[in-house]
């Protein structure tokens, strides 16, 4: 009995065309969507020379030092800018045109940035500019400390200024750079796992009001069936688990394969932690259908608001997790979508498994106060003569 | 009056979405993550920063300290390393700097001493590298001539201070406008999920088969209560553009948007929501399940603002997604909205683009309604 009520509940849910859109549809949606509107966001976070004007005139040319600094930037793979060389007026017109970030002129013997917007690319042109009259101001600082030192010796001023420049350009710092460049999209797309994890709540939720007489007819007419009512309720919680589950893992496929989104290598504790999260799900759609005494539509609303709120700390909607875990650290260490969303950011981040665990620890811990609650309200129920 | 009230009644019952968009809207369209800003003086952007100091805060260690306080904003309370790994994953923290033991002495006797460093993966990661790099640089090539602490630290100083003098070619402070265009361009998403759920729901109502058969045989002609619908339609549209105008308003601050630019922002929202209000009844007129119509409200509202801009700045979508946006109406709203925030002055120049965005959404209006009354013609002549 309980795999022929397996069977014919699974087919029910697949043919419920709303619940298969918002718990399968829905998911894939969005993630093209965040795949469309995210695919240049952290690229456009990674430098790229960007394009700036000089004006070329008399007084430029005339200030070796700077305008050979200046091309040095511009040259190369590696060059800082895509730099134009024009008069002033073209150089206004670039820039009202925002064809540039900014250009570069000399006024009395000093060089000068002219920007329309502030932005990190016109912090950049104005610092390098700033270094070039820096290093400038160094080779001559330098040459006239060593000429004072030498003062009543015979003073050779040339390869004074000689080593002096040779000592400016060959200071490097010795910077031991250690980072782990990671990608801070991909919190978008766990997020966006784990929303599709809770909304298959709904899945458990509809199937629990087919068991409940004061919701459904259908409640009524399997309360009075012979079949015991553990082996209907569990047939259907796992029928629901089941469809959700597969619809999980269907989505972190489509998302690794599909669009490339990273989850680190480890593909069993990816899945594991799917289980784990289409569980917790499972067992509050169980709870929320039991303890509401509602119609489906406003139980599947309430679903759709827990989740999404879940998402907004988890860091849907502008990967803001970090800043609430700061803010309010208990809303995702007791939110299913912040553990969920978390555990995927462990496995992909950190190296040991430690914070995985207690991710899969916490959702474990959170079903099972779902299933006891609902247990406590399903069991024993008696309903009175009207 | 029967049809009339039928249809407040239904939008009543649905009070509930419109509190939730608007809570959105509140929520996500005030956040200040606008993309860029204009001010009419230079200010260099400054990246936070960590630093573990293993060293005396003496000579030039406290030198190098006072200078990064200066160019950088200095986080504190990050011992916890997996908390400081969470900040740098979030762009929280963009650099952290490990001074080592005897920097200032190792510095001071030319030595080239090693700095361990952790960044981000961001541009501001990189800026706050060049602070860093350009300290240390001026520090190596100080120390090569055998300088004491006291008069290294003392030049590295006045080597730092070199600056470039910067002009800003911007007349007005467009920064100013930065929150506004971002709650007027997230109102796209909250203007077509209001109008088009609310709608399409109440039409839906009228269209249920037994509702239609009550209807035909009242008194009341089917053209006249199409009639009232629409109009009540149109009230609403309007409804909501007036709340939602004077909500941003009231957010704001009418300080801000209570000129040219706010009047503009203003005079867009309407067009679009004239323009939401078409499509709510060209699908209205293609969907009669209601319960159909979330999931097509929510593919409509977040794909056009996903793909628009609403969201994510469009400056940060990829040339490809923005060749798509230019076929919904969105994209010339949301484009209009930047064109408002970039008005420098009123001359034609400026407002005739953000006119020429209106015009095309007035178009997309044309558009949806001759083509819902085709579909509407067709499904006559099917019944």
């Amino acid at each position: 009995m309980f795999w022929h009520n397996y069977k014919y509940a699974f087919r029910t849910l697949i043919r419920n065309k709303a619940l298969v859109f918002w718990t399968l549809v829905f998911p894939f949606i969005l993630a093209i969507l965040f795949n469309m509107a995210f695919a240049r966001l952290h690229d456009y976070d990674v430098f790229e020379a960007f394009n700036v004007a000089v004006v070329d005139d008399q007084a430029y040319k005339d200030d070796k030092v700077f305008s050979e600094a200046f091309k040095t930037l511009s040259e190369g793979d590696d060059r800082l800018f895509n730099t134009q060389y024009v008069d002033k007026e073209k150089a206004e017109e670039l820039l009202g045109n925002e064809e540039i970030e900014g250009y570069v002129y000399i006024a009395d013997g000093e060089p000068r940035v002219k920007i329309k917007a502030n932005g990190s690319n016109q912090t950049v042109l104005t610092t390098a500019t700033e270094q070039i009259s820096q290093s400038t101001k160094m080779v001559k600082d330098i040459a006239t400390t060593e000429i004072i030192r030498q003062a009543g010796q015979e003073v050779d001023v040339e390869a004074i200024y000689q080593n002096a420049v040779k000592i400016v350009s060959e200071a490097e710092p010795n910077v031991k750079d250690e980072s782990r460049v990671m990608n801070m999209i991909v919190i978008e797309f766990y997020t966006l796992i784990a929303m599709a994890c809770m909304q298959g709540a709904m899945l458990s939720s509809d199937m629990m009001n087919r068991c409940l007489p004061n919701i459904s007819n259908r409640g009524k007419r399997v309360a009075v069936a012979p079949t015991r009512k553990s082996v209907m309720v569990t047939s259907y919680l796992l029928a629901g688990y089941t469809m959700l589950f597969l619809s999980v893992i269907l989505l972190i496929v489509f998302m690794r394969f599909v669009l490339g989104v990273e989850f680190g290598a480890n593909l069993g504790l990816i899945i594991a932690l799917a289980a784990t999260g289409s569980l917790t799900a499972t067992m509050m759609g169980m709870f929320l259908s039991i303890i509401l005494k509602t119609n489906d539509a406003a139980k599947n609303v309430i679903i759709l608001i827990v989740t999404m709120v879940g998402c907004l700390f988890a860091g849907m909607f502008g990967g803001m997790k970090n800043f609430f875990d700061e803010a309010l650290p208990f809303v995702n260490k007791i939110s299913p979508v912040g553990q969920i969303t978390d555990g995927f950011y462990a496995l992909f981040y950190y190296e040991d498994m430690a914070r995985f665990m207690v991710n899969v620890a916490s959702l474990l811990a959170i079903a099972a106060v779902f299933f006891v609650l609902s247990i406590r309200s399903l069991r024993r129920t008696r309903y009175d003569s009207i | 009056m029967t049809v009339s009230k039928a249809f407040w009644k239904i939008a009543l019952k649905n009070i509930g979405t419109i509190i939730t968009y608007t809570v959105i809207l509140i929520m996500f369209g005030t956040m200040n993550i606008s993309s860029g800003s204009t001010t009419t003086s230079y200010e260099a952007k400054k990246p936070s920063i960590v630093i573990f100091n293993h060293d005396e805060k003496v000579g030039v260690t406290k030198n190098f300290i006072e200078y990064l306080e200066k160019n950088a904003k200095i986080k504190d309370g990050y011992e916890d390393d997996d908390r400081l790994k969470d900040a740098l994953f979030y762009d929280d923290v963009m650099l952290v700097i490990e001074i080592p033991e005897n920097f200032h002495q190792d510095i001071a006797l030319g030595k080239n001493p090693e700095i361990k460093t952790r960044s981000s993966a961001g541009y501001a990661a990189e800026l706050a590298k060049v602070v860093v790099n350009r300290y240390l640089t001026v520090a190596q090539a100080y120390a090569a001539i055998n300088l004491s602490e006291e008069d290294l630290a003392s030049k590295i100083d006045g080597a730092l201070e070199t600056s470039t003098k910067v002009d800003v070619n911007s007349e007005v402070d467009t920064s100013k406008y930065s929150k506004p265009t971002r709650y007027f361009s997230f109102a796209n998403y909250t203007i077509l999920a209001c109008v088009i759920t609310i709608i399409c729901l109440i039409m839906s109502s009228f269209n249920r088969l037994e509702i239609r058969k009550r209807n035909l045989v009242s008194r009341i002609e089917l053209k006249k209560m199409n009639l009232i619908l629409l109009r009540n339609c149109c009230i609403y549209a309007l409804a909501a553009w007036v709340f939602y105008v004077l909500l941003g308003f009231i957010v704001l601050g009418f300080d801000t948007i209570w000129n040219l630019h706010g009047l503009l922002y203003a005079a867009n929202a309407l067009v679009f929501t004239a323009c939401a209000t078409t499509i709510a009844y060209l699908i209205s007129r293609i969907v009669f399940n209601s319960g159909a119509i979330n999931g097509i409200m929510n593919v409509v509202a977040l794909g056009s603002s996903f793909l628009c801009g609403a969201f994510v700045p469009a400056e940060y979508l990829p040339e490809s997604v923005l060749a798509i946006a230019h076929i919904m109406p969105s994209y010339y709203y949301i484009d209009a909205n930047n064109k408002i925030m970039e008005m420098q002055n009123t001359s034609f120049e400026t407002v005739w683009p953000i006119l020429l965005n209106m015009i095309i959404v007035f178009c997309f209006c044309v558009l949806f309604v001759i083509v819902a009354n085709i579909i509407s013609k067709k499904k006559q002549k099917i019944a």
